[in-house]
C-alpha cells in the first residue's frame, strides 16, 4: 500500500517535472535562437497574451476535474462581452455593465450545468449546443457589427497597468489565486475532486453532486465572461466573432497541464504552465519570423511532443 | 447483471424497434414540420440538394461513429479533409498527375494521418481528444502551407465529376455515401473487426482479456476515420471545382453531432451507421429548411442549437420511458 502510494507520488512528481522540463526546453531553445526572447518586456508580453486563455482555462480546469468538458466558453465570452459593451455605450454605469456580463456568463454556465445534471445530456453535447446558441445570439444581438468606443474607466482592466504590470496579468493572477483557494481550501474543491474520481461514490458519501456540477459550469461561464471583458477592454472593440476556437486553446492548456480527461486528477498550477507553454511557443515562432502558415503545424507537433515526453517520463 | 435486467422487463419487439429508431422519428417530425412550413421543401430538386449537402457530413460522420464507438473521438477530420482535398487538387493541377493517382495518393495520406492519430492514442497514451486536437492544428497548418493560403483551381472534368456529376440524376456524392455506408454497416455488424470495435468501447480491459487486439482495433478505426475525411475532402474539392484552404472548419462538430443525434453514445460501446446518417440528415435538412424559410443566418444558429439539444433530450426521454 505504502509502496504504491510512494510510486504514485513519484509518478505525479515526474509528470509535473516533465511539464516543467518541456517548458524549460522550449525557453532554452527559443532564447538561444532569438536574443529578444528573454527580455523582460517580451516576457511580460507573453504573460499578457497568455492571460486571456489562462482565465478561461481556470474555469475549464474545474469542469474537466469533474469529468466534464465545456465547449461553449468562446461563445459565452462573446455574448456576455458584446451585451455589456452595448450597455456601456448606451450609458449604463460601468460596474453595472460588468455585473451584467458576469450574470450572463454564470447564468449560461448554469444552464449548461442544468442540461447536464437534470437533462442527463452528456457535457460534450450540452455545451456544444450552447456554443451554437450563444454565438448565434451574439451575432443576432449585434447584427454582426462590432461595438466600439468603450468608456476609459472600463478600458483600464484591459489596457491599463498596475505598477508596471499590465492589468490582464493582474486579473489572471487574481482569478488563479481565487481558483487555487477554491480548489484547495474549501469543501467545494474537495467535492470537485470527489466527483471526478467517482460520481457514484461521491453521491453515496453525501456530496451534493448535482449542485456542485451546476456551480462548476456556472464558474466556467463566469470565467469566460471575465476573459471577454478583459479582451474587449484591451481591444476597445467588442466583435461578435471574438473567442472563436478559445475552447480548444483552453482545453489544450488544461490537458497539457496534466489534468486528466477522466476527471479527478490534476490542478490549476499545471493549467497555468500549459497556457504559458502554448503562448511562449506562439511568441517564439513570431520572433523567429516563422511564417504564420507554419505556425500551426509547429504548434500542433510541439504540443503532441510535450505530451509524449512527460507521459513517457511519468510512466 | 444481464440476466437480472432481462427478468425485470422484457420489452416487446415494437418498443425495442421504436427505442432504437427514435432518431428516425425525430427526423420524420422535422421533415414534416419543414414540409408544412415551406411548399418548396418537399420537391425532388430540393431534396436532392439536401442529400448533396448532407452527404459530406454523413461521410465524415461514419468514420467519426467508428472512433466514438471505441470510446474515442476524432477532432482532426475537418483539417484532414481540407489537406487531402488540397493535395488531390495540387497533384492534379500543379504536378499534372492524372486524376485517379492524385485522388489515390490523397486518400493514402488521409489514412496515414488517421494512422498517426491512432499511434498517438495507442502508443503515446495521449487521450484521443488531445491527440486529434494536435492533428487538427497540424493538418490545418499543413493545408495553409501547401496552398499558400490560396485556393487551388483549374481541375479537369474527370475530377469534378466526383463532386458535381450525376448518374441517372443522382449526385455522385450521394452514390459514394451510399456505397461507403453499406460497406461500413456491413463491417460493423457482420465482421469480427466490427464486433471487436464494440468490444473495445464496451470495456477495454474485458476486451483485452477476451483476446481482442485492442491496439490494432484502435489503429484501424482512426485510419478509417482519416480515410473517410480524405474522401469527403476530395469530394468537396470536386464539388467546388477548387480546393479551399479553410474548407472543413468546424466539420468535426457537425460530424460528432450527427453521430450523437443518431444514438451513438460518447461513452463508447454503442452506435449505428444508419443512425449517424439519419443524424446527418437532421442537420442537413434543418440548414436547408431554415434557408428556405428565409430565416436570417444569425438566427439560424440559435434555432439549430436549440433543436439539437431538444433532439438529444427527446431521445433521452423516449429511451427512459421504455426502460
Amino acid at each position: 500500500m505504502e509502496k504504491t502510494a510512494s510510486r504514485q507520488a513519484i509518478r505525479l512528481f515526474l509528470q509535473r517535472y516533465g511539464l516543467l522540463l518541456s517548458y524549460g526546453l522550449v525557453v532554452l531553445v527559443l532564447s538561444l535562437l532569438s536574443q529578444r526572447f528573454l527580455g523582460i518586456s517580451n516576457q511580460i508580453n507573453i504573460l499578457r497574451q497568455a492571460s486571456i486563455n489562462a482565465i478561461v482555462s481556470i474555469g475549464m480546469t474545474l469542469v474537466i476535474l469533474t469529468g466534464g468538458i465545456d465547449l461553449s466558453v468562446g461563445s459565452i465570452l462573446a455574448l456576455s462581452a458584446v451585451i455589456s459593451a452595448a450597455l456601456m455605450k448606451n450609458g449604463l454605469a460601468v460596474p453595472w455593465a460588468v455585473l451584467t456580463a458576469f450574470a450572463i456568463g454564470a447564468g449560461l454556465g448554469l444552464i449548461n450545468g442544468l442540461m447536464i445534471t437534470r437533462g442527463r445530456i452528456p457535457p460534450f453535447i450540452a455545451t456544444l449546443g450552447m456554443l451554437t446558441v450563444a454565438r448565434g445570439l451574439a451575432l443576432m444581438y449585434t447584427q454582426g457589427q462590432p461595438v466600439t468606443g468603450l468608456p476609459p474607466s472600463f478600458r483600464y482592466i484591459g489596457a491599463g497597468t498596475l505598477g508596471s504590470l499590465p492589468m490582464p496579468i493582474v486579473v489572471a493572477a487574481a482569478t488563479f489565486i481565487a481558483g487555487i483557494i477554491l480548489l484547495r481550501q474549501t469543501r467545494f474543491g474537495e467535492y470537485i475532486y470527489a466527483i471526478g474520481d467517482n460520481v457514484q461514490a461521491a453521491r453515496l458519501a453525501g456530496v451534493p453532486t448535482e449542485r456542485v456540477v451546476n456551480l462548476v459550469y456556472a464558474f466556467s461561464g463566469f470565467c469566460a465572461a471575465l476573459a471577454g471583458l478583459v479582451l474587449i477592454a484591451r481591444l476597445d472593440s467588442a466583435q461578435p466573432v471574438i473567442g472563436q476556437g478559445y475552447e480548444f486553446n483552453a482545453i489544450a492548456a488544461v490537458v497539457v497541464g496534466g489534468t486528466s480527461f477522466s476527471g479527478g486528477e490534476g490542478g490549476l498550477p499545471g493549467t497555468l504552465l500549459g497556457a504559458l507553454l502554448i503562448e511562449t511557443l506562439d511568441n517564439g515562432l513570431n520572433l523567429l519570423n516563422v511564417s504564420a502558415l507554419w505556425e500551426q503545424v509547429v504548434k500542433g507537433v510541439v504540443i503532441a511532443l510535450a505530451l509524449l515526453l512527460y507521459k513517457a517520463i511519468g510512466r | 447483471m444481464a440476466v437480472q435486467a432481462q427478468n425485470n422487463s422484457i420489452p416487446s419487439r415494437g418498443l425495442v424497434y421504436f427505442r432504437k429508431s427514435s432518431v428516425f422519428v425525430i427526423l420524420l417530425v422535422i421533415l414534416g414540420i419543414l414540409a408544412l412550413l415551406s411548399p418548396d421543401f418537399f420537391t425532388v430538386s430540393n431534396l436532392t440538394t439536401v442529400a448533396l449537402q448532407t452527404s459530406l457530413i454523413a461521410l465524415v460522420g461514419i468514420g467519426m461513429t467508428l472512433t466514438i464507438i471505441t470510446g474515442g473521438i476524432d477532432l482532426s477530420v475537418g483539417s484532414v479533409a481540407a489537406l487531402c482535398g488540397a493535395l488531390a487538387a495540387g497533384l492534379a493541377v500543379r504536378n499534372h498527375l492524372p486524376t485517379y493517382p492524385s485522388m489515390l495518393i490523397a486518400l493514402v495520406v488521409g489514412g496515414m494521418l488517421g494512422g498517426i492519430n491512432g499511434a498517438m492514442v495507442v502508443w503515446g497514451r495521449i487521450p484521443p481528444f488531445v491527440a486529434t486536437l494536435a492533428m487538427m492544428a497540424a493538418a490545418r497548418g499543413l493545408t495553409l502551407v501547401y496552398t499558400q493560403g490560396r485556393p487551388i483551381a483549374g481541375l479537369d472534368k474527370a475530377f469534378t465529376f466526383w463532386g458535381s456529376g450525376t448518374v441517372w440524376g443522382i449526385p455522385m456524392p450521394v452514390i459514394i455515401l451510399f456505397i461507403v455506408a453499406l460497406l461500413a454497416a456491413w463491417m460493423l455488424t457482420q465482421t469480427v473487426f466490427g464486433m471487436h470495435i464494440f468490444a473495445v468501447g464496451g470495456g477495454e480491459e474485458t476486451a483485452r482479456l477476451a483476446s481482442v487486439a485492442v491496439s490494432k482495433v484502435k489503429l484501424g478505426v482512426y485510419t478509417l476515420s482519416g480515410l473517410c475525411a480524405a474522401l469527403a475532402g476530395i469530394i468537396l474539392t470536386a464539388r467546388l471545382w477548387s480546393a479551399q484552404p479553410n474548407s472543413g472548419v468546424l466539420m468535426e462538430l457537425d460530424a460528432i453531432a450527427a453521430a450523437v443525434l443518431g444514438g451513438t453514445s460518447l461513452a463508447g460501446g454503442s452506435g449505428t451507421i444508419s443512425g449517424t446518417i439519419a443524424g446527418a440528415f437532421i442537420i442537413g435538412s434543418l440548414s436547408n429548411g431554415l434557408n428556405l424559410l428565409e430565416i436570417p443566418s444569425y438566427n439560424q444558429q440559435v434555432v439549430k442549437g436549440i433543436v439539437f439539444i431538444a433532439a438529444v433530450l427527446l431521445d433521452y426521454i423516449l429511451k427512459r420511458q421504455r426502460r
